[in-house]
């Protein structure tokens, strides 16, 4: 399965469109959003500031984009192309195709994330303590698996045409809703409402948790958990579904 | 004691109403080139589905080398080409292959299965650049990464010209010379003809001959015959001809197909008829398909 997920790495990396998408675009958004931005502004609510308040978002939008593109269409052609098949007449375990993808899609993920720390910290002056650098950087990593598998259901869900659009609105749905792009708290409070059970909110929560010298709350990660458990349970509903159908 | 290198026990798969596969018992020994010959839906692709284990039977077991299709696979003892099988696309020619080996239990190094598949100058070029014909090689190194005893082709030569056709059933005689088990799906003849020892015919997903080449030659080896009479026609007294298979008559428009055309048209002649517009044809494979099916429904009945 190791050269699997070379491959994939390798595939991945070679991919500039993806990189440029996963890696840099969240960091040049950051810049577009906070760049402005005087530093000592407050974010309704959080005690935060806008550019520490969006460098969180922003790592959290790159995570998102690098595990849930690097899936679903990825995963959804090449069940088309035969490619999920072929692998199955290999010595390959069944779960081994899906974890070699999320493996190398979380290793793009990291730099994604590293990147909008960087460029925080450097063009906007974000101060953290070393040990909120490594829990941010941490947490962020880990809570993109929810949206890993998610994105692994959808590659098993859909197929074709169908695949990119469910992807897009999916991804700009959780984007938006999440407060990912701009604090929920700009939303009507009906929005507001909404948006707290949306689990990309629960993930950005986790990281400004931090950022405000807290520990993760409860809620937020038990609705993590949850969306966790029924991506998971989803991505392998479907997948059992395709394997007898294939 | 040799193990059967496969083992199909009344085995049937449906979708829906149609049975792609319908009771089919078969056995493969070790070291048979094996042609699955049948025309388009004969159920080919779902047969070797079954057997790779892709798809499970509605009834019946398959089994590999003794155990089940899986295991088998994961022991490293089958290579399979699908007919359509995908390529990870935007990888090299050298990588996807290197993958192949290092999944293989048994493997060979890639640099020779890349020479014996005749892709090694392509060794470089992005897997989805490649022709038709140069993927469909790809695929077949896939399928020979390792040392396995069953090899599994689904119409491996769709997409080649004639000179990389010859070049690879060259590459898969080899193949077989080793011992191996050969089995491979075709709708052409003469493939089956040129390269397999043992041939199985199937049909709406039945096995309806088994035999060598030369015996399914023989069998398929029907001809069209079609002629215009004047004057009234007396159907019974051309049912009377030798070597009848099938008589149609419309209008003044008689067609026959035969077993042995000559006899046949010989004997026309015997009855004092005088057959105008007379054509010979041979049919093709999947009316000879037919042919034999009805005379076996026929002999059945």
């Amino acid at each position: 399965m190791n050269s699997l997920i070379k491959l994939e790495l390798n595939r991945a990396l070679r991919n500039r469109k993806f990189l440029f998408f996963s890696v840099l675009y969240p960091s040049l958004l950051f810049l577009l959003i906070a760049g402005s931005a005087d530093g000592t502004d407050k974010v309704d609510g959080t005690g935060l500031t806008l550019p520490t308040y969006m460098m969180v978002s922003m790592a959290s939008f790159g995570a998102l984009t690098a595990v849930l593109m690097g899936n679903s269409e990825r995963i959804a052609k090449e069940r088309e192309s035969g490619w999920v098949r072929q692998l199955r007449l290999t010595t390959l375990p069944g779960r081994g195709y899906v974890l070699a993808k999320t493996a190398s899609a979380a290793v793009v993920s990291l730099p994604s994330i590293v990147v909008v720390f960087v460029v925080a910290a450097a063009v906007k002056d974000v101060r953290l303590d070393a040990w909120q650098w490594l829990a941010l950087t941490g947490a962020i990593w880990a809570g993109s698996l929810v949206f890993a598998a998610l994105g692994v259901a959808i590659g098993y869900l859909a197929s074709g045409d169908a695949v990119r659009p469910i992807t897009m609105i999916t991804y700009f749905g959780l984007s938006i809703l999440g407060g990912l792009w701009m604090p929920t708290t700009t939303f009507p409070t009906w929005l507001q409402d909404i948006a707290k059970w949306v689990p990309t909110h629960a993930y950005a929560a986790l990281g400004q948790a931090i950022e405000q010298s807290q520990a993760p709350h409860a809620k937020d990660i038990a609705v993590l958990a949850v969306f966790f458990a029924l991506f998971t349970g989803g991505a392998a509903w479907l997948y059992r579904k395709d394997t007898l159908k294939a | 004691m040799t193990t059967t290198a496969v083992a199909f026990d009344q085995v049937s798969k449906a979708y829906g109403e149609v049975r792609a596969v319908d009771g089919l018992t078969l056995s493969l020994h070790p070291g048979q080139t094996v042609a699955l010959l049948g025309p388009n839906g004969a159920g080919k692709s779902t047969t070797l589905d079954l057997l790779l284990g892709l798809k499970q039977p509605d009834s019946g077991s398959v089994r590999l080398f003794g155990t089940s299709p899986r295991e088998a696979i994961v022991a490293g003892r089958v290579g399979a080409m699908l007919q359509s099988g995908g390529l990870m696309d935007e990888v090299t020619v050298a990588e996807i292959v290197g993958l192949a080996c290092d999944l293989h239990p048994k493997p060979y190094k890639a640099n020779d299965v890349l020479a014996r598949a005749g892709i090694t100058q392509i060794a470089d070029r992005k897997v989805n650049k490649l022709s038709g014909g140069q993927a469909q090689r790809v695929r077949f190194a896939l399928a020979t990464a390792g040392d396995s005893d069953l090899i599994v082709l689904d119409e491996p030569t769709t997409g080649m010209d004639v000179t990389t056709r010859q070049a690879f059933w060259a590459t898969m005689r080899e193949q077989a010379d080793q011992g191996r088990t050969v089995l491979f799906a075709t709708h052409y003849l003469e493939e089956a003809d040129a390269v397999a020892d043992r041939v199985l015919v199937l049909h709406r997903g039945r096995l309806l001959a088994d035999g060598t080449a030369a015996e399914i030659k023989a069998k398929a080896g029907a001809r069209r015959i079609s002629f215009d009479l004047e004057g009234p026609i007396d159907p019974d007294a051309l049912r009377e001809l030798p070597f009848l298979a099938h008589l149609s008559v419309s209008g003044s428009t008689v067609r026959i197909q035969s077993s042995d055309a000559d006899a046949t048209v010989h004997a026309l002649y015997g009855l004092g008829l005088y057959p105008r517009n007379l054509e010979v044809a041979g049919l093709g494979l999947e009316q000879a398909f037919v042919a034999i099916t009805e005379a076996e429904e026929a002999r059945t009945s």
